[in-house]
């Protein structure tokens, strides 16, 4: 019903038949080419990021080598890496790339809601990562105040990039939320009002799901970083005192009197756990899928997955102050939030108990998506096993701001979402661009990626518990530091740059198989979810022939007794079924 | 009652649970403006928190706001005078909006439109209010976003903070108004309908609705 | 229904333009009259959730919803509820910190505003 009179199908084939490259690949009001341009420009700057964490690393593995590296540098690459890691890329690739991209296919609509708005949102996006690399080219270079930007330290002097860096950044931050809320407001109402005849929530494949919830989390986490960010604008240009208290530097006494910098760490955390999880819940939706497609076999409870992934989203509201357990704050704060952090952790147990249930007795094909799925559940369990030990005060406290802390957040939001990410792109390449990626080259990245980053993290839990802290440009001479730690160093550091430069081939492929690749066919994977039944590959703007496609049933029906094939795609009725007929 | 109820919930379970559309016959903007409006909730909330915060932990002492709003009318200083007035003419806005929502649905589009028009005459004069407000405050009072003669400095830094990013929010929908409104007199909506109208009056009692919590929590406490 | 947009008696609307004038007035003479301590607390927040809850059920037609999208738009403010108590509970905290660490005065008197001299 709606569907049909909401969608003026043919008007928006016929608005936007691109004229030149420029209405076409930048002025695009199509789902997928704006999805490609997200996910082209999030790489584009994870790689920068990326090369940030190198030079950390050869830093850290061998001080006082590298004489472009002093300690201001090196808060300055500290800060853009763990901010474009976690916003620039993560969270502009999964939601603005995958939930471009995969929204409308999924749920057999021609387009988001609103494309035009769509657009803009790109447009947007690419502005705020201008804004945020100009800091790289501004007096006194970027912030170094941490990706947390913690006050009254972000706006002192003897932090770097206080003078125009910390200002690049709140306002790249500010605008990129501008952005987001553009794409998530289409996103969440694509997939409340526009999915098409039959599929009910309760069919929808679990990657929607978790983008679904994922954009929720950050239309109502964002605000307050945005908050946060004009309050502190504000602190730093004309001089308020929202976060700042009486103080004094380099023995003056500063203008600024009576604020919180408690209150940042709040709001900052208000919406940096939810963050947490919008990383989070879009790889879980995904690797569901993937499980499930390549192991030929249903995901073991659907309905447990949906409501985990709904109470996880609820429970993500109330536990940020996790993260300050050593902060000063309320003492009895410690309780209230070590107890919810303990709660969050069952739903999130109940998800990997499934997908390990999934894989058992699964006709599992070793495909590079599913060496990249099940690499993800491995490494979720190692760092949401750490996290256990992180959100009780009491242990938190002699680790907390040690590199069992690094070790923990990389595992769990760092290289378990990069996995889904590597692996979904392994999955959904060919539906992009018609042509397989090639399989030897990923396979090689695949285990030069897996086993480096277990050669790089791994003993950073040893060295937190030996005491090494962290954000520190350089050990030295410190009485605690063992003997072990300088070795370690050296040999993460190894690691560190052979999985930076292996990513090489991983770009490599994407280039070389775009031209060379096999030719993937519509449905290489034989997967059942709407996508993949488009009538062309890749599929056109408007996605659909004159009519939308119908689903009569959930998207995990693989290997159905009986059935013809091992899969049956969600678009397919059975035999004698009713339109529409409930799932049995 | 209890027979309402249940149906009720009945209704709630077949809506989430059915295909194509959650909220049934809700056109997409609608549904867009009012997940928009729930998102800018936060951010309204998160300002007034924070506000209450560091109210809450200054060990100054924060500055009577009814009597440094207060207006000299016949020679006695009036508490609040402008404030009262300035949300006496916000609600009325709201009224008038109501009623061109009202006019859209019954299709009179020259009384729609005109009725979007005052109301958008309203959100000006409401904005004007407020820029003399402040201009009363900094020159006269001499209260300065980083501090002030009475108290604690973030009496000030709340107030231009909360206050202009309520004011630009009013600001935004009398433009907007006013190009929905001109639209709407073209006859631009006679095929597609009025929802437009309803939407648009949906952000416009939101900015009204941030005043009614500003009111209480700003002025009154 | 709802399929044919909201369409509702006008008088409705001028009904409760003039509760939110009644209501504003009330609100104001709290002040006014100069009530303070929890009498004047419930009073204002009383009326303020009167004012919202009539803008947001009659103006902005929640009332004529149906239960999906009432639930949807209503429930998730509830975060920042648990918000807003927290914070409350650790700024008496950090107020207290204040006082007794930092030597600062209780609850000093404000000086009169400038122009009322
Ligand atoms: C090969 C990949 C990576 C390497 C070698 C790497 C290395 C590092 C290093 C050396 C630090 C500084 C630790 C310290 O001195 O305390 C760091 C911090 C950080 N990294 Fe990574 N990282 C990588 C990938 C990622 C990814 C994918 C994320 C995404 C979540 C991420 C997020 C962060 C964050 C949030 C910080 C904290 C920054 C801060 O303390 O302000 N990293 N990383
Ligand atoms: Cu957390």
């Amino acid at each position: 019903m709606a569907v049909e009179a909401q969608v003026p199908y043919q008007e928006a084939i016929d608005v936007h038949h691109p004229h030149s490259w420029l209405a076409r690949y930048w002025f695009s009001q199509d789902h997928k080419v704006i999805a490609i341009q997200y996910g082209i420009t999030a790489i584009g700057v994870g790689l920068v990021a990326l090369v940030l964490s190198g030079m950390m690393r050869l830093q850290l593995g061998f001080p006082d080598s590298f004489d472009f590296i002093d300690p201001e540098a090196y808060y300055q690459f500290i800060t853009m890496h763990g901010m474009i890691m976690v916003i620039y890329l993560l969270t502009a690739l999964l939601l603005g790339g995958f939930g471009n991209y995969l929204v409308p296919l999924m749920c057999g609509a021609r387009d988001m809601v609103f494309p035009f708005v769509n657009m803009i949102s790109y447009h947007v996006y690419f502005v705020s990562v201008l804004i945020l690399l100009a800091s790289y080219f501004v007096p006194g270079g970027p912030t170094g105040a941490g990706w947390t930007l913690y006050p009254p330290q972000a706006i002192l002097t003897g932090t770097p990039g206080v003078d125009w860096g910390i200002l690049t950044m709140l306002v790249s931050l500010a605008v990129f939320i501008v952005a987001f809320t553009m794409g998530g407001l289409n996103y969440v109402t694509t997939i409340l009002q526009a999915r098409t005849r039959g599929m009910s929530l309760m069919r929808m494949p679990l990657s929607i799901w978790g983008i679904f919830m994922a954009t929720v989390l950050g239309l109502l986490a964002f605000p307050a970083l945005f908050v946060s960010a004009v309050m502190m604008i504000l602190d730093k240009t004309i001089g308020t005192s929202f976060f700042m208290p009486a103080i004094s530097s380099l023995g003056e006494q500063l203008d600024y009197s009576g604020g919180s910098p408690l209150l940042f760490q709040h709001l900052f955390w208000f919406f940096g756990h939810p963050e947490v999880y919008i990383v989070a819940l879009p790889a879980f939706g995904i690797v569901s899928d993937l499980i499930s497609t390549h192991a030929r076999k249903n995901i073991f409870g659907y309905r447990m997955m949906v409501w985990a992934i709904v109470a996880i989203g609820v429970l993500s509201f109330i536990v940020w102050a996790h993260h300050m357990y050593v902060s000063g704050m309320h003492p009895y704060f410690g309780f209230f939030f070590a107890t919810t952090t303990l709660i969050i952790a069952v739903p999130t147990a109940i998800k990997v108990y499934n997908w390990t249930l999934t894989l058992l007795r699964a006709n599992i094909h070793m495909t590079v998506p599913m060496l990249f799925s099940i690499a993800f559940v491995i490494t979720f369990v190692v760092g949401g096993l750490t996290g256990l030990f992180l959100g009780n005060v009491i242990v938190d406290v002699p680790l907390s701001d040690t590199y069992f802390v690094v070790a923990h957040f990389h595992m769990v939001m760092g290289v378990s979402p990069i996995l889904v990410i590597f692996g979904a792109i392994y999955h959904w390449y060919p539906k992009m661009t018609g042509k397989m990626l090639d399989d030897r080259i990923g396979q090689l990245h695949f285990w030069i990626t897996f086993l480096g980053t277990y050669a790089i993290y791994y003993p950073m839990h040893y060295l937190g518990f030996v005491g090494v802290p962290r954000r520190y440009f350089a050990n030295g001479e410190m009485a605690i530091i063992d003997e072990s730690v300088i070795l370690l160093n050296q040999g993460i550091t190894i690691a560190a740059l052979i999985v930076g430069v292996a990513q090489i081939l991983f770009i490599w492929n994407l280039i070389y198989s775009y031209y060379r690749g096999r030719d993937s066919g519509p449905n290489p994977w034989k997967a059942t979810t709407l996508e993949w039944q488009t009538p062309e590959t890749p599929p056109r703007h408007g996605n659909w022939e004159s009519r939308l496609p119908t689903v009569y049933r959930w998207a995990y029906d693989y290997s159905v007794p009986g059935a013809k094939d091992d899969f049956i795609p969600q678009s397919e009725p059975s035999a004698g079924e009713r339109e529409g007929a409930p799932l049995a | 009652m209890a027979e309402a109820t249940s149906t009720q919930r009945l209704q709630l379970v077949e809506d989430w649970a059915a295909d194509v559309a959650v909220f049934r016959g809700v056109p997409w903007g609608k549904a867009m403006m009012w997940i928009f409006l729930l998102s800018d909730t936060f951010i309204f909330s998160c300002f007034l928190t924070s506000y209450m915060t560091v109210r809450m932990t200054s060990a100054e002492a924060w500055p009577n706001p009814s009597e440094v709003f207060a207006l000299e009318a016949f020679g006695v200083p009036v508490p609040l005078l402008l404030i009262a007035i300035m949300t006496f003419i916000l609600i009325s806005s709201s009224g008038t909006m109501a009623m061109a929502v009202n006019m859209g649905y019954r299709r009179k589009r020259v009384g729609a439109a005109l009725l979007m028009v005052v109301t958008a005459l309203f959100g000006a004069s409401f904005v004007g209010m407020q820029a003399f407000e402040w201009y009363k405050l900094i020159v006269e009072e001499g209260v300065r976003p980083w501090g002030n003669p009475m108290g604690a400095a973030q009496f000030g830094s709340c107030f231009f903070m909360i206050t202009g990013f309520h004011g630009l929010h009013v600001s935004a929908g009398v433009v907007y108004l006013l190009i929905v409104a001109y639209r709407v007199w073209r006859g631009r909506y006679e095929e597609k309908g009025y929802d437009i109208v309803e939407i648009t009056g949906l952000y416009w009692h939101f900015v009204d609705l941030v005043w009614v919590f500003i009111f209480a929590f700003f002025y009154l406490w | 229904m709802a399929e044919t947009g909201q369409q509702h008696p006008i008088s409705i609307y001028f009904w409760i333009w003039g509760l939110l004038f009644v209501f504003s007035a009330a609100s104001y003479m709290v002040d006014y009259a100069g009530f303070q301590g929890y009498l004047r607390w419930s009073l204002i927040i009383i009326f303020m959730m009167l004012k919202a809850g009539f803008i947001v059920a009659i103006f902005m037609h929640m009332r004529w919803e149906r239960v999906a999208l009432i639930t949807a738009i209503m429930l998730p403010p509830g975060a920042l509820l648990v918000l807003v108590c927290l914070m409350a509970w650790e700024s008496d905290y950090t107020w207290e910190t204040r006082i007794v660490y930092l030597g600062a005065e209780i609850a000093p008197e404000p000086l009169p505003p400038p122009s009322h001299h």
